[in-house]
């Protein structure tokens, strides 16, 4: 009886780990939400190499090594979050190139994040050191918008200093590592002039890359709106869209025309959450009315992490609740980012692209978020990264669907450790 | 005379009422207070970052801030006993440096508010450690030492005999008591008894107790029985007591190692520390089955280990409280009984005057996957969820907005106006 019990066991588990099939890697059952394709329906998605081999409604379990179910869950690229600090270790106090930046896996991969864009925490005079000491080493694919400033996101004076601010050694740094430089920051500047952005651009123009700016200090002689109808070429993006300060809504509550003309230029808005720049006062009535985020990015760092943030399924799951569907979340989220960042073998499932991947779950129930001044929306929806495959290989799975039951695996162990035992005494 | 003190003494307790004396107050929570023997509906008040009270039906006019924490359980701040967290040193493969990582993110998001650093330093690097993460870090971080001079560095030194350093290890805990709480020995890969034997003279000259993590498996030349039953002191703490790897469960006959209990009744203490390698369903089930839970639960938190089956603090105390352990006593495993280990009494309760480091943790009900170290999965039907916590009485994790308000109900900050009280590092 016994035997039978585990003969039956073996057989299950060849059944779900069957050695020469072609694929790794088998998702099945999920709900595929791939918007460069126009993908919008319950697909397989098989893995070989690394690399989506195939996406295909039904794909048979006898054709992969491993078959998990994802039933019930949506099926996305791995998410791309193009707003975060990850330049850590550097024992700077009180900098976002140090103390104030956090190591990306801890936080990527259980929030259905592959890739991050890390937006200038390090200068062109920092940067090698930031790839040798993170980027090289996580295993979250790290990318890099310069910051203007040489010494990057120094803190204090550091960031103020525009003989610092060397648009062309920027740019030569930015071309000098094509593969992770995507982009130019500018930041937390305070001065009531234009040097900072005309930098940053400038740099972007001589590397032909986009900008991204946290417009510091709302003065009256740098207007808001001539940022992002004149300054900022299309491509650009401005950061921090439903930041307190921005003058998003007019005295009646509505979004002021400039910012869809803005945005009819061709200059895109990210969410970039942080500790600081999330409102609902500014978001719900901007979403109400359309004025929805072309891409949504954390801003994650050590305040925004334990704060409204949290990470970046619960900043997908605000914008979620305020009745956008999934597929266009998802889309903010994966697509929109990789091509602002023109980046476009990531954030999607097509045949022979990286098997980044998250499986995503949407939790129904009552959820609280907060926004940056404890202000809290309530919701009924909340995105959870159920698992996370990068690179092709499982990076996080919460519930442990790729794994085998324990009483199978260990069964199966204790058989073999039996039969070791007794062949190793037949031979003595 | 003694009239006018009487007045004096009304007239001021009529004014602290007026400025209410509390400045939060969770209320109509569950409290689980292991260390009070406390398992009851209860309120907690906290006030300048300490507990003011507890007890049924505190007035909600009391305080400056109310919390409805109904439905869900308040508890100590968990405390984590085995954490690596030693990070930003830039040594690679190392525990004192890239296989570590920073507390914050983890911890207070998990319901911790205390971790026990095991021996990713030894004495010569644990005052970089202090400066680097320790004294920058909201969570309260506290210290083993290794027996290792050079800490867990992944290399030849954990295995250098001429690198344990009894007296200098000893010397460097008793500069730092409260914050150095042990010592360490770990990963020891020779058949003989240094590692283990100068950890507890170690201890003893500095009068901590050691954990030991017993390395590579010699049944015959260093067996875990002679560990438990020999070696160790009693307070004494071994690590990794459901990681299979060295005969903690006898797979011929399927029984713990009856070591196990005998070093239990001497006094030796057993903890979890899931880690990367350390924890499986086969050892862990058949331990409870016979009588044997751990004595303190507790993560090995590092970059292998975060990511995998162990994942956090709280889906570790699941874990546990899966296998039928009560809650209250999974709670005593997380608070109360690994402060005492350490022997941070003041630390792992909710007694009036106590730090207000506190948890507020959801019971939740379903069907939850949890993996071992090996990736085998246990399914379970109840998970535990961290709502909230406070350190020193401040929030620091709130995941959904309990002490938030409405977000119509946001007050416009005037300008000039700071970010309110901000207190410093203690």
């Amino acid at each position: 009886m016994k035997t039978i019990h585990l003969l039956v066991a073996l057989l299950l588990t060849s059944a779900v780990l069957s050695a020469d099939a072609p694929y790794e890697l088998l998702l099945k059952g999920g709900h595929v939400l791939d918007p460069k394709n126009n993908l919008n329906a319950v697909m397989d998605v098989a893995i070989s190499d690394g690399k989506i081999a195939r996406v295909a409604p039904r794909i048979d379990p006898i054709e992969a090594r491993q078959t998990v179910d994802v039933s019930g869950f949506y099926v996305t690229p791995g998410l791309v979050d193009i707003h975060t600090h990850v330049y850590a270790g550097t024992g700077m106090r009180g900098a976002y190139s140090g103390d104030n930046s956090v190591y990306p896996d801890g936080h990527s991969f259980r929030a259905g994040v592959t890739t991050v864009v890390d937006v200038g925490s390090s200068g062109w005079r920092n940067f090698e050191d930031f790839k040798d000491r993170v980027i090289d080493r996580q295993r979250t694919r790290i990318l890099v918008m310069l910051n203007i400033v040489g010494k990057g996101m120094g803190g204090g004076p550091i960031e103020q200093n525009t003989d610092d601010m060397d648009a062309t050694a920027t740019a030569e740094m930015a071309k000098k590592y094509p593969d992770t430089i995507v982009g130019v920051k500018t930041a937390h500047f305070r001065a009531p002039n234009w040097i900072a952005v005309d930098r940053a651009v400038e740099a972007g123009k001589l590397a032909d890359i986009p900008v991204m700016v946290d417009f510091g200090s709302f003065t009256d002689e740098r207007p808001f709106e001539e940022l992002v109808t004149k300054r900022l070429r299309p491509g650009d993006m401005y950061t921090h869209m439903y930041l307190g300060s921005v003058p998003l809504l007019d005295a009646n509550g509505k979004v002021r025309p400039y910012l869809h003309e803005a945005r009819k230029r061709g200059v895109k808005f990210d969410v970039g959450h942080g500790g600081g720049s999330f409102q609902w006062k500014q978001a719900i009535p901007a979403i109400q009315q359309g004025w929805i985020p072309d891409s949504i990015s954390t801003d994650l760092h050590i305040s925004s992490m334990i704060r409204g943030m949290k990470d970046m399924t619960n900043v997908m799951s605000k914008i979620l609740n305020q009745g956008i569907s999934i597929y266009d979340v998802v889309e903010m989220s994966t697509w929109n980012p990789a091509q602002q960042i023109k980046r476009t073998e990531f954030g999607h499932l097509s045949v022979g692209a990286v098997a980044d991947v998250a499986v995503l779950g949407i939790e129904r129930g009552e959820f609280g978020f907060l926004d940056v001044r404890n202000g809290r929306f309530e919701g009924d929806k909340k995105i959870t990264a159920e698992m996370t495959i990068h690179n092709g290989r499982v990076a996080w799975d919460m519930n442990a669907r790729a794994g085998q039951d324990w009483q199978n695996l260990y069964r199966i162990e204790r058989y073999q450790r039996a039969r070791a035992r007794r062949r190793s005494a037949r031979t003595r | 005379m003694k009239s006018l003190a009487v007045v004096i003494g009304l007239a001021l307790a009529v004014t602290a009422a007026a400025q209410t004396p509390y400045d939060i107050l969770l209320k109509g929570g569950h409290v689980i207070d292991p260390r009070n023997d406390l398992n009851a509906a209860r309120d907690v008040a906290v006030k300048d970052g300490k507990i003011a009270r507890v007890e049924a039906n505190i007035p909600a006019s009391e305080a400056a801030k109310v919390v409805d924490v109904s439905g869900l359980y308040v508890t100590p701040g968990l405390i984590d006993l085995h954490v690596h967290v030693y990070a930003g040193t830039g040594a690679r493969r190392g525990y004192n440096g890239d296989s570590s990582i920073y507390p914050d993110g983890f911890t207070l998001r998990s319901g911790v508010t205390t971790v026990v650093d095991v021996g990713s330093s030894g004495w010569e690097q644990f005052e970089d450690f202090k400066d680097r993460v320790i004294a920058r870090s909201k969570t309260r971080v506290l210290s083993m030492l290794n027996i290792v001079s050079a800490g867990m560095t992944s290399g030849p030194e954990e295995h250098d005999t001429s690198e344990f350093d009894p007296e200098a290890t000893a010397k460097m805990a008793k500069k730092y008591p409260g914050v150095i709480v042990g010592v360490k020995s770990a990963h020891y890969r020779h058949p003989d008894w240094t590692s283990v034997e100068k950890a507890v003279e170690a201890g003893t000259l500095a009068d901590i107790p050691v954990m030991v993590d017993f390395g590579s498996n010699y049944p015959d030349a260093r067996p875990l029985a002679d560990l438990l039953t020999k070696k160790l002191r009693p307070g004494d703490i071994y690590t990794h007591c459901f990681a299979g790897n060295r005969d903690e469960l006898l797979y011929e006959t399927g029984k713990i190692n009856p070591g196990m209990f005998a070093g239990r009744e001497r006094g030796v203490k057993f903890d979890v520390g899931h880690g990367g390698g350390s924890f499986r369903w086969d050892v862990a089930v058949a331990a409870l089955k016979q009588g044997f839970p751990p004595d303190s639960i507790s993560t090995d938190l590092h970059v292998g280990s975060m990511n995998r089956g162990m994942q956090t603090m709280i889906r570790t105390v699941s874990k546990i409280y899966n296998l039928d352990v009560p809650l209250y006593d999974v709670i005593k495993m997380s608070t109360s009984n690994p402060a005492n280990q350490i022997k941070r009494t003041d630390l792992g309760h909710l007694s009036v005057g106590a730090v207000a480091d506190i948890a507020v943790i959801r019971d939740e009900r379903g069907t939850y996957g949890f993996a071992d170290s090996r990736g085998a999965r246990y399914t379970g039907s109840k998970l535990l969820v961290s709502e909230l916590t406070l350190r020193e009485g401040d929030v620091v994790w709130d995941l959904n907005g309990l002490a938030g308000v409405h977000w119509k109900d946001v007050r416009e900050r005037r300008r000039g106006q700071g970010r309110g009280r901000r207190r410093g590092q203690r």
